[in-house]
């Protein structure tokens, strides 16, 4: 599956919950009537082929919500976008820096500018260590 | 002597899905019973969890899904492996025959 097409599938998973949520009780519910089938076939009465294809079954609620959740995750690794803010924020400091160095510090304005690159600075390298 | 069913090993059920789609594809009720044929009914799996595995791997691009109908004309999922599925396959297996051949000298070790 391409990147495009999975992000199609992650943008309308995200906008029709519900129907997602309908496809994945259709997905299994059919597995439990072919076992429910398969059962009988083995010499079960129909209740206790469906009793039992329950119970092999597992939780179906608890499996529903699992599979919904996975199907609503994003469909790529988060790992290279944050190494891009990383980046994004570690240029915005040392943008931050440079100006801050080039401004002069008799006034007010100067002196704010220096605070917020140090509080940028101080921010990328917080979220830097964080991660490691 | 009688033998007992393996519980999977943490991270298997995922290697099995694709080698149970390498052979052509399947709904998931037929994952499940193909596992089972191609482990000679040894590995117990519980048929629930199943889904989860099959919905993170389509979500790594490894299976695709699509609905049609059954043998016994009902709707169904059914996934196929992708290429990209198809070398993830190859690389777990290597990974495994690896971590195998190492358990077992380190089991067979005096």
């Amino acid at each position: 599956m391409s990147r495009a097409k999975a992000t199609v599938r992650f943008l309308h998973a995200w906008q029709h919950p519900d129907e997602i949520a309908d496809e994945v009780e259709a997905e299994l519910r059919f597995h439990v009537q072919m076992r429910t089938h398969a059962n009988i076939e083995d010499g079960m009465t129909p209740d206790e082929a469906q009793l039992a294809a329950k119970q092999s079954f597992g939780d179906f609620d608890r499996i529903k919500i699992s599979c919904c959740e996975i199907r609503r995750g994003l469909p790529f690794d988060m790992k290279p976008l944050k190494m891009g803010l990383y980046i994004a924020i570690a240029c915005l400091a040392g943008g931050f820096a440079l100006v801050a160095v080039n401004l002069p510090h008799h006034n007010l304005f100067g002196v704010l500018w220096q605070l917020a690159a140090i509080a940028v600075l101080m921010c990328a390298f917080l979220v830097g260590r964080r991660k490691q | 002597m009688a033998k007992s069913k393996a519980g999977l090993l943490q991270g298997t059920l995922d290697m099995l899905i694709l080698k149970a789609l390498f052979l052509g594809p399947l709904h998931g009720y037929g994952i499940g019973q193909r596992i089972a044929q191609i482990s000679g009914d040894e590995l117990k799996i519980e048929e629930g969890s199943l889904y989860p595995g099959l919905y993170r791997l389509e979500r790594r691009g490894w299976i695709e899904s699509e609905w049609d109908v059954s043998d016994n004309n009902q709707r169904a999922k059914f996934y196929k492996l992708t290429r990209a599925g198809r070398k993830q396959l190859i690389i777990e297996e290597q990974n495994w025959e690896r971590l195998a051949g190492a358990t077992m000298k380190a089991l067979r070790a005096n």
